[in-house]
């Protein structure tokens, strides 16, 4: 199908608005799996776009942009990866195999738009100097297009030129990458995953996981059941960490006569 | 105490945090001139006076970066500090600044970064590769919580001023370390239901046939998915190793066992 005007529009809207979101009040718009939901209903297809939105957002289940570190930027990734699967009339493979290169280079207009931001800096450290406060407010937010910009323009140009892009690539792909890509939208959610075992305690706790692990694989329970198992586990270590505070407080005091703490 | 700063104001400084903090983010000073804006309704009215106002201009576009979530703490102290001892206290104030954002910034990426994301998120992904976008909603709860609670720090950073952060520390690490347990089990229930590798061989010799998926699953379900976190959780600890490039790495793994008819 041809992508019509106010789609267009309303994904270039989308991602400036939800940049801005994920630096600020963060309802989630920034997600890719917000933004595939969003794509998938512009674009007639929610089962499409929140199928490739779940996909990538479990490549970044834990990433953030800590300490001003940059990360793929699957939330454009999504919109236009839900898009152009849909103008094509192809199925998930599709769009993640197409979401997923587009989002590792979309970092390189992050890391751009920071720096951009350098000069509204210098900029309002001179104003501060001349006390110009209405000057150093209009110029902090000017930054707000700053970022906008960096993500809807990418949006706005691969979706003008999305009829012609997924022609030439239709064209070009072979059989066996589409089989390939396929392939990899089922297997990539485990670096997600890895990932965040590098950032949790999980040696520590790795108990936990194989409780997870063997409450979801050989019971099959649903996830929200093996949530609530692991609610339960929490509260018990909350509980047992607090009796310890409690313990090692009453060690201190060398009574032990406190026990109703 | 003095009555110059109200509720109001508070809520100004909070808004101004909430919506616009990180606007003008940037490599040299991060989110120096978005804590300054965020603190202009109350600097115009502790400081009438120009020279005053430049110091303390000077003083909130330096340096800092901290989560934006806890921010709210430090912007509470602050205000709470520069109204009892006003241009006086922009030295405390600075190293107050300094001295809480980084351990401030530790707690909320990890317990609102890391854990809550992984733990909202592994649901909401789950339910959505089923077709179902109920998912977004659970986030919607958890950010209006989030926004609720942010209202609240910046109160008691307020009111309790830096001995918060004492107070604030034992419970914030008995939560931590509990959250981080829910965290570990949906992640272990997420490694059998979202990583999806199928073996589609079939093996033929005359009569018997044998499926090699059905063989692999009486080992174990899920072995593959499971080997596979294993090798890039190990990929992800050697040197030079980052993300993306373990991205590349198994989409070229994927593209090779793909294209071979080896999964499927």
């Amino acid at each position: 199908m041809q992508i019509a005007l106010w789609q267009i529009v309303a994904l270039t809207l989308y991602a400036f608005l939800a940049i801005n979101d994920i630096i600020h009040a963060d309802v989630g718009l920034n997600r890719p799996l917000f933004a595939g939901f969003f794509a998938g209903l512009v674009m007639g297809d929610i089962g499409l776009g929140l199928a490739i939105g779940a996909t990538l957002q479990l490549m970044v289940l834990g990433v953030g942009t800590y300490g001003g570190a940059s990360m793929p930027d699957f939330m454009s990734a999504a919109l236009i990866g839900t898009a152009l699967s849909v103008i094509a009339n192809e199925g998930m493979e599709f769009g993640i195999g197409l979401a997923v290169p587009v989002g590792m280079l979309l970092i390189q207009l992050d890391v751009f738009a920071r720096f951009i931001n350098t000069f509204i800096q210098h900029r309002a450290d001179t104003y501060a100097k001349r006390c110009e406060i209405k000057k150093i407010e209009r110029i902090h937010l000017l930054g707000l297009l700053t970022w906008g910009l960096s993500r809807a323009l990418p949006v706005a140009i691969c979706l003008i030129f999305g009829n012609e892009i997924t022609q030439t690539l239709i064209n070009i792909m072979p059989e066996w990458l589409m089989s390939g890509l396929k392939v990899a939208g089922g297997l990539l959610p485990a670096v997600g995953i890895a990932i965040l075992l590098r950032y949790l305690p999980t040696k520590k706790y790795i108990a936990y996981m194989l409780l997870g692990f063997l409450l979801a694989a050989y019971l099959e329970i649903p996830m929200l059941g093996v949530a609530i198992a692991g609610v339960a586990f929490a509260v018990l270590v909350f509980e047992r960490s607090g009796k310890q505070a409690a313990a090692s407080g009453s060690l201190v005091n060398e009574g032990g006569m406190d026990e109703d703490e | 105490m003095s009555d110059k700063i109200t509720a109001k104001d508070l809520r100004k400084v909070r808004y101004r945090w909430l919506f616009f903090g990180e606007a003008s983010w940037n490599y040299e000073k991060m989110q120096g001139l978005g804590y300054c804006y965020s603190m202009i309704p109350v600097l115009k009215k502790l400081y009438p006076d120009k020279e005053d106002m430049k110091v303390a201009l000077k003083t909130h576009t330096q340096f800092y970066n901290c989560h934006q979530e806890f921010t709210e703490i430090i912007l509470g102290v602050d205000v709470a500090m520069e109204e009892k001892n006003g241009i006086k206290s922009m030295e405390a104030v600075s190293a107050v600044k300094t001295g809480l954002m980084g351990p401030l910034a530790g707690i909320g990426d990890t317990l609102f970064g890391v854990i809550a994301n992984t733990i909202i998120f592994s649901i909401g992904s789950y339910m959505a590769l089923q077709g179902n976008p109920l998912g977004i909603l659970i986030n919607l709860i958890w950010a209006a919580f989030r926004i609720v609670l942010r209202g609240w720090f910046i109160k008691a950073g307020y009111r309790e001023g830096t001995k918060i952060v004492t107070s604030m520390g034992v419970a914030i690490n008995r939560i931590t370390e509990a959250a981080s347990v829910l965290g570990l089990t949906v992640v272990g229930a997420l490694i059998p239901t979202v990583v999806r590798a199928n073996i589609p061989l079939v093996f033929e010799s005359g009569e018997v046939t044998m499926e090699l998926q059905g063989v692999i699953d009486q080992v174990m379900p899920a072995l593959i998915p499971v080997l596979l976190v294993a090798l890039v959780y190990w990929l992800l600890g050697r040197k030079k190793m980052s993300s993306s490039k373990a991205i590349l790495i198994v989409i070229a793994i994927s593209l090779v066992l793909g294209g071979f008819g080896i999964l499927g």
